[in-house]
């Protein structure tokens, strides 16, 4: 069976990322969860993630700036796409999420089977590149 | 002592210069296919760097050497080698050919990255944040503080140093007109081009570094080798002569004519002196200072000599203009052009370099005077029947009193196009004024629509017939779907409106099929037409299928 590729949950709220864990460990993705933007990025460059699903609200280095970081990174910041899980209601916010490099986003509170189609379509973008 | 060893398959000679500068190592060179059963019998490998291009070849190496804990740097000739890299999980990569600043520094950074993973958290964040301030991550040149370590002990011992600081002027417009994504690839086509042309140099040879200031300002350190006469000014004016050059060509074959005419370099000098007395940090960022505000004066110069070159051209007509076709997304068809107003002297070729020395001489309504009725002009010369002409008007020209709605004779083939990124004033006013163009048939676009922050509010206000999207949308549009999201939205928007929406910048065959399924009704960009000058194309066929 083809391994598919790794993923990185970083969400402050362990309930919501365990939930997200388990629902896609069961459509075979390896996961590995970060509870801090801080913990996601010292854990970046091991885990090499293909894909971050990244909470926007969390104490210390929010969202954005984990995002921006992650993007930044010289060997790994091309080859991630990141999903921003939050409400980019309106024009604004979605303009700044472009600012830090994201690819995507999932509205919070999701729908779980909407989380499983973004990652998919995000995923096939590299693939695509590759 | 043992020395560390670096075992390797590369012949470059830049090696040995590499493991000069890491303290205490030596390089072992062996066939690619001895690599990876020489990583468990070879005492001191400390770190492998590989440049083999077969993929099982560069797994059975990886492999062996994440077995020992060793870390490996893939020197990479490709885009395909390097996602092979990244695929193996190797530490770190570059791009070949390297030159030995750079093996040594991915080598220093591989070995930080295969560091043991236990380390608490907050230390480990810390040592990725310390690894990007030492590299730029864009341009992979080492930052300052790293330069300056590795020429402490070369100053101390030749007592000179020359700084030579690069201006990039209007860099920053890139930014603003396409996005940071653009400015990113254009300031790594930059670096490479710089570093290219260095090393072809003569002054090669003499020791050349290169750092860079993390914004778009390069700086390029010269230590003059014992015995060699001074460097002098004009062989730094002709430096960067040929610099100028070969960047510009370097940026037109990567991004386009438009984006290469749009900025200038300039350079400063200044000699630092050793003086043991005094901090060597200090000395050298004074030096830095000194060369840049040198730059900036050649910089200042050199404008005072555009705003004379635009006199003459506003005295001598000196404008032309290209048409850029915008053609119904669904059919390729011709609907119509967007007028793009262009100085005939070489250094006013750019629109917006043009209209920057204009605003900054005072002389806008002058300049925009004749670009419309330059442009006018090609209602009758370039326009089929019913197609549309697209003109560039700044809100500020609707203060001009010359210019008023009884310039065209028949304002129903007129776009006029306002860029959002103006900020207008007096909305009311100003609105009242478009009210008197409106009525007798011109049609109004909004330039650049979502650049902003302000969203759709501030169309809406202008209830425009077209919305012309913002080109940091459209670039990679394929790969981004909040940038698709946007665009959806404004569709939706333009649909209950009225009003038409034209993606502008569509270079690529996928950005066109994306923009086409979102809805958007016109498209202009390279992937479809060049502007021109000439008159119309007989075909509509698209430029890429020529």
């Amino acid at each position: 069976m083809e391994t598919l590729p790794p993923i990185l949950v970083v969400d402050d709220n362990h309930d919501n990322a365990e939930i997200i864990r388990q629902y896609l460990e069961v459509r075979g993705y390896p996961i590995t969860v970060a509870h801090s933007g801080d913990e996601a990025l010292a854990i970046f460059e091991d885990v090499r993630p293909a894909l971050v699903l990244l909470d926007v609200m969390m104490p210390g280095r929010d969202g954005w700036e984990t995002c921006r970081l992650m993007k930044q990174h010289p060997t790994l910041g091309r080859n991630v796409r990141i999903v921003m899980v939050t409400a980019l209601d309106d024009w604004s916010d979605k303009r700044e999420a472009l600012q830090t490099g994201a690819d995507d986003y999932v509205e919070k509170p999701f729908d779980l089977p909407k989380l499983a189609t973004t990652v998919q379509r995000n995923l096939a973008m590299l693939k695509a590149a590759s | 002592m043992n020395k560390s060893v670096l075992l390797t398959d590369s012949g470059d000679v830049a090696l040995d210069a590499a493991v000069a500068q890491l303290d205490a190592w030596r390089a072992m060179v062996l066939p690619s296919a001895e690599l990876a059963r020489a990583i468990g019998r070879e005492r001191g490998v400390r770190a492998v760097y590989v440049t083999v291009e077969s993929p099982p070849a560069l797994r059975e190496i990886v492999e062996s050497a994440h077995a020992r804990g060793i870390p490996v740097i893939v020197g990479c000739k490709d885009d395909a080698a390097r996602r092979r890299a990244i695929e193996l999980r190797a530490e770190e990569w570059l791009r070949l050919p390297a030159d030995a600043d750079e093996i040594a520094g991915r080598v220093r950074s591989a070995l930080m990255r295969a560091m043991p993973g236990d380390a608490p958290n907050g230390d480990r964040a810390e040592r990725a944040e310390q690894a990007q301030m030492l590299y730029d991550f864009m341009t992979g040149l080492p930052t300052l503080p790293v330069m300056i370590e590795r020429m402490r002990p070369l100053i101390k011992e030749r007592g000179e140093l020359v700084v030579v600081y690069f201006n990039f002027v209007r860099y920053s417009k890139i930014e603003e007109i396409y996005g940071w994504e653009k400015l990113d690839a254009v300031l790594e086509t930059t670096a490479a081009a710089v570093k290219e042309f260095l090393d072809g140099h003569a002054l090669q040879a003499s020791r050349v570094m290169v750092s860079y200031t993390n914004d778009d300002d390069f700086i390029f350190f010269h230590v003059p080798p014992a015995g060699e006469t001074r460097v002098s000014e004009q062989q730094i004016t002709m430096l960067v002569g040929r610099l100028e050059q070969h960047v510009a060509s370097r940026i037109e074959a990567a991004h386009g004519e438009d984006i290469a005419a749009l900025f200038d370099i300039y350079l400063g000098l200044a000699r630092v002196y050793y003086n043991p007395k005094l901090r060597l940090e200090r000395l050298i960022y004074r030096g830095i200072r000194e060369a840049a505000t040198a730059a900036k004066s050649v910089e200042e110069r050199e404008r005072a000599r555009r705003v004379e070159d635009l006199r003459t051209s506003l005295r001598d007509r000196a404008v032309y203009v290209d048409y850029h076709p915008i053609v119904v997304a669904s059919t390729q068809q011709i609907f119509g052009y967007e007028a793009l107003a262009r100085g005939v002297m070489r250094s006013l070729r750019s629109p917006e370099v043009m209209f920057d020395v204009a605003a900054e001489a005072d002389l806008i309504w002058e300049l925009s005077r004749l670009c419309r009725s330059r442009a006018i002009e090609g209602i009758d010369t370039r326009l089929g029947p019913g197609e549309l002409l697209f003109i560039n008007v700044d809100p500020h020209d609707f203060a001009d009193p010359a210019f008023t709605e009884r310039e065209v004779t028949d304002p129903s083939r007129v776009v006029i196009e306002i860029t959002e990124r103006t900020a207008i004033k007096d909305y009311p006013k100003f609105r009242e004024r478009l009210k008197a163009f409106r009525e007798i048939g011109y049609r109004f676009a909004v330039d650049d629509a979502g650049s902003g922050y302000a969203g759709l509010g501030s169309i809406a206000n202008l209830e425009p017939d077209f919305i012309k999207l913002d080109i940091s949308l459209i670039n990679a549009i394929d790969t981004n779907f909040i940038k698709q999201n946007l665009v959806e939205s404004m569709v939706r928007f333009a649909n209950e409106h009225g009003a038409q929406v034209i993606a502008e910048g569509v270079e690529r065959a996928e950005e066109f099929e994306t923009v086409k399924q979102l809805g958007v009704h016109l498209v202009q960009g390279f992937f479809l037409h060049r502007p021109s000058s000439a008159p119309a194309p007989a075909a509509t066929a698209p430029a890429s299928s020529a």
